[in-house]
């Protein structure tokens, strides 16, 4: 697999930092407002986050799509919090708790698609991974393609032999139904793609690749 | 039950990561000496079919979905350390790839729910197939080995927003407690009809728990009981009833109630840490000190027991 940048371990260490850095910048939590430092890291991470993605050769519109998909979860743990801010800071724990949430979630994209699958993999081995680690973590990136495409076929057939009703019925309206298909379906998955994995361990053996 | 980045202190943040490394470090080491090794590529596979089993929602009720987790279902299918190492590896492919998942927080959902519910479920099946070693039994014991690992894995995520203080622990843990076991019989539904069609095409799979009655990896075991253990100890005692037992409630009728006397240097006294100013956290720590104690004392009487019996026989 190819990286896209030639030095994937150093753009993940940074990276991560950054992500690490921008979560813990202090949100005004303890009632003493949120410093002044703490919007320059987030708005810091959010223009390199950017960046990476034109990196990438992403359009500015595809850049910003990424991350705002993500808000309504950042936004599910921030409201909470920020209503239980002591009164008076409230607004301001909001708008604190959402900006450093999606620093870090669109630091976290822009380094996804500036390295892509082949770059983390890269990356996380030059970075010490253990190498049983990073293994399993390589054969899941090569798998989850083909996985994840097996079982949206697996989804659109079943919805094509349930015309008007979709994939499932509500738990609910019909729990049996929905559990023993959900059932039957992934089970299915499970054993195509187990079987395909030996498949092809079978064929790297015969090839003469190390046990 | 993905915690992202931003909403966990740094000390939490700190505690977890390590917590996590030593537990992926221990079932690395684990899985090294196990007699029939495991392909990386079958390993992969495996992460990648539980993360596309993530991504297949159920409808619970108009508006509402619902997806499985899949730690007891890795934990029966692969055992608990190759079934941790499958976990870590699918929170680092949604941290990194998806951001489904923060990298500060990453350690402490793979504690949630890699170390706590991958050890929970399989603590859950291991114990149901010992007294079954069926195919129904490991289904059973995968039922209730995943309604376990999902009120494990949310009691922890709860403890680590509590204790970054996101949210106060009396309001978080009810909240997620409740929440979480209407998640855990679906998860446990799920898991259950999943094996169930397992065990019928190809019942090989079923790797992680044994057919022949024996527990394979008694120290996971010990981990998730311990882990359950702690999670009612430690975050269900501080809600129990103040109202007094039935001896309590007898001496107070007879009058003999002021007799009572705590034992001199008793370190709980009444289940309460002392020094500690606030209630619950006080019965709390108390529950969760007293369980490991306890867990500790069993241990050494049983390899007491364990090395007299081997010198009764040499």
């Amino acid at each position: 697999m190819l990286s896209t940048t030639r030095r994937p371990a150093v753009v993940l260490g940074l990276g991560l930092a950054a992500i690490v850095a921008a979560a813990m910048s202090p949100v005004g939590l303890d009632g003493r407002g949120v410093p002044a430092w703490s919007w320059i890291v987030w708005l810091a991470a959010f223009v390199w986050a950017l960046s990476l993605s034109r990196m990438a050769g992403l359009r500015l519109p595809d850049a910003l799509r990424r991350v705002i998909w993500l808000a309504p979860v950042v936004a599910m743990f921030t409201l909470p919090a920020a209503w239980l801010a002591p009164a008076g800071t409230r607004g301001l724990v909001a708008a604190g708790l959402m900006a450093r949430g999606l620093a870090a979630v669109s630091l976290g994209t822009g380094l996804a698609t500036r390295l892509g699958p082949s770059g983390l993999n890269l990356g996380v081995r030059q970075l010490g991974a253990p190498q049983r680690l990073a293994d399993v973590f390589e054969a899941t990136l090569v798998s989850l393609t083909s996985v994840l495409r097996r079982a949206h076929a697996m989804l659109r057939a079943r919805e094509a032999r349930r015309p008007g009703f979709g994939a499932w019925s509500d738990i609910v309206a019909s729990p049996a139904e929905t559990v023993r298909g959900f059932g039957r379906l992934v089970a299915t998955l499970l054993l195509r793609s187990l079987e395909r994995a030996e498949a092809v361990e079978r064929a790297r053996r015969a090839r003469g690749g190390e046990a | 039950m993905h915690i992202p980045d931003g909403f966990l202190s740094a000390g939490v943040a700190g505690v977890t990561w390590v917590v996590a490394g030593a537990g992926v470090a221990s079932a690395l080491r684990a899985e090294r000496s196990d007699p029939q090794p495991m392909p990386a590529g079958i390993l992969g596979a495996a992460a990648a079919f539980v993360f596309a089993a993530q991504m297949i929602n159920v409808p619970v009720a108009p508006g509402t979905s619902g997806h499985l987790v899949g730690a007891a279902l890795a934990a029966v299918l692969l055992g608990p350390w190759r079934g941790l190492i499958v976990m870590t590896v699918v929170l680092a492919v949604q941290a990194l790839l998806f951001q489904d998942g923060g990298i500060s927080a990453f350690g402490a959902n793979v504690v949630d729910m890699g170390v706590g519910g991958v050890l929970a479920g399989y603590a859950g099946a291991a114990i149901v197939t010992r007294v079954m070693p069926t195919p129904r039994g490991a289904v059973i014991g995968g039922v209730l080995g995943a309604f376990a690992a999902t009120l494990v894995a949310a009691t922890l995520t709860g403890l680590w927003l509590g204790l970054s203080g996101l949210y106060p622990l009396r309001g978080i843990l009810p909240i997620m407690l409740v929440t979480h076991t209407a998640i855990g019989l679906l998860e446990a539904a799920l898991t259950g009809a999943i094996l169930a069609t397992v065990v019928r095409w190809r019942p090989d799979l079923v790797r992680g728990v044994s057919s022949q009655g024996r527990i394979a990896n008694p120290a996971a075991v010990m981990v998730g009981v311990i882990a359950m253990a702690l999670v009612v100890a430690g975050f269900l005692s501080p809600f129990a009833s103040s109202l007094p037992d039935g001896l309590e409630h007898a001496a107070e009728q007879l009058g003999f109630a002021g007799r009572a006397r705590a034992m001199p240097g008793a370190p709980f006294p009444d289940y309460v840490m002392p020094f500690i100013e606030s209630a619950g956290l006080a019965t709390a720590l108390a529950g969760i000190l007293g369980t490991l104690a306890a867990a500790a004392v069993g241990w050494l009487v049983s390899r007491s027991l364990g090395a007299s019996g081997r010198a009764v026989h040499d």
